[in-house]
C-alpha cells in the first residue's frame, strides 16, 4: 500500500482563498485587518521569515509593518512598542518574531502581548483557554495540523493520537486540541522507554521531536494517518522530517512530506489567526 | 500480592505540618499568610466545602476570611470586592468558590483574580503555565494533590507509563500537564475513548477521575501499578465510592487510594500550600525592593 501524500502547499492554498473570502467581507464593513512584527537583531533566517510574512499579508489584503531594532535593544524598548500596538486600533495582531537576542527574556517579553493580538498563540493565557477547552488562538503549527487533518477529512473523533514530543508550542497544544476533538491522545518523548508500543496504536501519528528518522515504517499502524513537524538538515544539506518517508508511505494511508507538508501551513494559519482576531475585535466569531 | 492503601488522610497531616513550619518561619519576619474566600448563594455543599477550608486555615496558622454574596449579586459587585482584595497587602491567596449561580460568567470572575493570588491555579494565565511548564505557577489543587501523594510514597514518575482516565478542565488536563512536565509519558482517556482498556493495562500510574462508580475492575489494571482514585460518587444507597472497584483491583496494584480518605483530604491541603507559597513569593518581592543600607 503507497499513502496518500497531505499536500500542505495545496492545503495552505486553499485556506489562503477561504481567508481572502472572510477578509473581503471585513473589507466591505470598512475594516482591514493589521498585523505588526517585531524584529529584533539581524538572524538571516528571521529576516526571511519576517519578509515571506510580510508578503503573505500584501497577498491576501492584510495591511502589516514591522518594527526593527537593533540586537542591543533594551527589554523596555520591546515593551513600550508592543504596549502602544496592544492598544493601535489598525493592529490586530503582534508577533514579535523568535529567537531573540540572549539578553532578552522572550517568555516575559510574549507576556505583554495583549492575549486579543497574540496571533502566534504563545501567551500563557491562550494557552491556558486551550487547557480550558475554549481555545481563543492557538499556536500556528498545531492549528496547521489540525487543519491538514480537516482538510484531509481525517475523522478525529474517538480516535487514537499519538504525538511524539511534548513541547510548549506543538506538541501539547496539539494535544490539547485533539483531546478537544475527542481523541484518545498519547504523548510521548524521548523520555519514553517503549515509543514503538504507543506509535503501533496510532491511527493519527504526530511526530516533532527533530530527530531524523526517528519513526519507521515498522512503527506504524497499517492505515494510520502520519503527520510529521519535524524539519531537520542532513549533513548533505537534504531537509528531511522525523519519520522515515519511505518506509513509513508503504505502511501509512496518508502522510505529510518534510519539506511541503507541515512546514507550508505555518503563515496560513498566522493569517488565519489574524483574521480571526479582527473579526473577534468587532464580534464577529 | 495486596496493594499497599495510600492514607491519604496521614499524608494531608503530614504535608500540613511541614507547611506549618514555613507559616512559623513567615510569621518571625511579621507575615501571616491570608486566604480569602469569595462564596455566592448558599448551596449546601459549597458552604461545607468552605467551612472545611477555613479549618484548615485556622489548623496550620493562616489568617482566613469569607467574602459572602447574594445568589442574585451583579458580576460587577463582584469583581469590585476581587479587586479590593486584590490590592489588599493582608490577603495572600483569593478564591472564588465553584459552582457559581448561571447567571454569573465563571471565566470573567475567575478571570479578574490576580495571577499571583490565584491560589486554585484557575486563571488562564496559571493555566497556560502548566502547558509551559513553568515552575513558578500555582497547581491546580486536586492534580497536585495526587502528584503530592505519588512523591510523598516515592512512586517513580518519570519515564513511567501514565493514564489518566478523565479530561477534565480542573483535573485530568492538569494532571496530564503536571505529569509530561516530570518526563512520564501520559495517555488521557475520557468518554469517547474506544478501547478504556487498551490504555488502563500499559500504566504504571492510572489516575482516574471520570466521575463513573466502577469503571475500573481488575483485569484493565497492569499488575504493580499504582492506581490513584480521585473519583466521589455516592451510590443509592448512600455510600460513597470512587471510580476504581477498590476490593478487586487492590489484589493486583502495588499503591491503592481508598475512596473516601485518599485524594480527597490532600485538595485543601494544597490550597493552604499555594497560599503559604504565595506569601513566600510576595515576601521575596518585597525583600527586593528594599534597599540595602550603604
Amino acid at each position: 500500500m503507497a499513502a496518500t501524500l497531505l499536500d500542505g502547499a495545496a492545503i495552505a492554498h486553499q485556506v489562503f482563498s477561504r481567508l481572502k473570502e472572510r477578509i473581503h467581507t471585513l473589507h466591505a464593513r470598512g475594516l482591514q485587518p493589521g498585523l505588526a512584527a517585531i524584529l529584533i537583531g539581524e538572524n538571516s533566517a528571521s529576516k526571511i521569515y519576517i519578509k515571506n510574512k510580510a508578503q503573505a499579508c500584501q497577498d491576501v489584503g492584510v495591511y502589516s509593518e514591522v518594527h526593527r531594532f537593533g540586537a542591543d535593544c533594551s527589554e523596555e524598548q520591546v515593551f513600550a512598542i508592543i504596549q502602544h500596538l496592544n492598544v493601535d486600533p489598525r493592529i490586530h495582531g503582534v508577533l514579535v518574531q523568535l529567537p531573540l537576542p540572549a539578553h532578552l527574556n522572550s517568555e516575559r517579553i510574549l507576556q505583554a502581548i495583549a492575549p486579543a493580538k497574540d496571533v502566534d498563540g504563545f501567551n500563557w493565557v491562550n494557552l491556558g483557554a486551550m487547557v480550558a477547552g475554549h481555545t481563543m488562538l492557538a499556536p500556528c503549527t498545531p492549528l496547521g495540523v489540525m487543519t491538514m487533518l480537516d482538510y484531509a477529512r481525517v475523522p478525529i473523533e474517538g480516535r487514537s493520537a499519538v504525538v511524539v514530543g511534548r513541547s510548549a508550542i506543538v506538541g501539547k497544544p496539539l494535544a490539547l486540541m485533539l483531546i478537544a476533538r475527542g481523541a484518545t491522545v498519547s504523548v510521548c518523548s524521548s523520555k519514553t522507554p517503549d515509543l514503538r508500543q504507543y506509535t503501533l496504536m496510532a491511527d493519527i501519528l504526530a511526530v516533532a521531536v527533530g530527530n531524523p528518522g526517528l519513526v519507521d515504517g515498522s512503527m506504524i499502524k497499517p492505515g494510520a494517518v502520519v503527520i510529521d513537524v519535524g524539519i531537520n538538515r542532513l549533513p548533505g544539506g537534504k531537509l528531511v522530517g522525523d519519520v522515515d518517508f519511505a518506509s513509513a508511505s508503504q505502511v501509512a494511508s496518508r502522510i505529510t512530506p518534510v519539506p511541503g507538508g507541515v512546514g507550508r501551513m505555518t503563515v496560513a494559519m498566522l493569517l488565519e489567526n489574524t483574521v480571526t482576531a479582527t473579526e473577534r475585535s468587532v464580534g464577529i466569531d | 500480592m495486596t496493594a499497599k492503601i495510600i492514607d491519604g488522610n496521614a499524608v494531608a497531616r503530614h504535608v500540613r505540618g511541614e507547611w506549618k513550619k514555613r507559616v512559623e518561619a513567615l510569621k518571625l519576619r511579621g507575615i501571616v499568610p491570608g486566604l480569602a474566600v469569595v462564596i455566592v448563594g448558599d448551596s449546601p455543599a459549597s458552604r461545607v466545602y468552605v467551612r472545611n477550608k477555613v479549618k484548615a486555615c485556622a489548623e496550620v496558622g493562616l489568617h482566613s476570611e469569607t467574602h459572602e454574596f447574594p445568589a442574585d449579586s451583579g458580576e460587577q459587585t463582584i469583581i469590585k470586592r476581587i479587586e479590593e482584595l486584590n490590592a489588599n497587602p493582608a490577603i495572600h491567596g483569593i478564591l472564588v468558590q465553584l459552582p457559581l449561580p448561571p447567571h454569573l460568567e465563571t471565566r470573567h470572575l475567575l478571570g479578574a483574580i490576580a495571577i499571583d493570588k490565584d491560589v486554585d491555579g484557575f486563571h488562564l494565565y496559571n493555566v497556560g503555565g502548566l502547558v509551559v511548564g513553568e515552575n513558578n505557577i500555582f497547581p491546580p489543587c486536586t492534580p497536585y494533590g495526587v502528584q503530592c501523594l505519588l512523591e510523598y510514597e516515592n512512586i517513580p514518575i518519570e519515564g513511567q507509563n501514565v493514564v489518566v482516565v478523565g479530561a477534565s478542565n480542573i483535573v485530568g488536563k492538569p494532571m496530564a500537564l503536571m505529569l509530561m512536565a516530570k518526563d512520564a509519558t501520559v495517555s488521557i482517556c475520557h468518554i469517547k475513548t474506544r478501547d478504556l482498556a487498551q490504555y488502563t493495562i500499559l500504566a504504571d500510574i492510572l489516575i482516574v477521575a471520570a466521575g463513573c462508580p466502577r469503571l475500573i475492575s481488575a483485569p484493565m489494571v497492569k499488575r504493580g501499578a499504582a492506581v490513584i482514585d480521585v473519583g466521589i460518587n455516592q451510590l443509592p444507597d448512600g455510600r460513597l465510592v470512587g471510580d476504581v472497584d477498590f476490593d478487586s483491583v487492590k489484589e493486583k496494584a502495588s499503591y491503592i487510594t481508598p475512596v473516601p480518605g485518599g485524594v480527597g483530604p490532600m485538595t485543601v491541603t494544597m490550597l493552604i500550600c499555594n497560599t503559604v507559597a504565595a506569601a513566600e513569593r510576595n515576601a521575596a518581592k518585597n525583600a527586593e525592593k528594599i534597599p540595602v543600607p550603604a
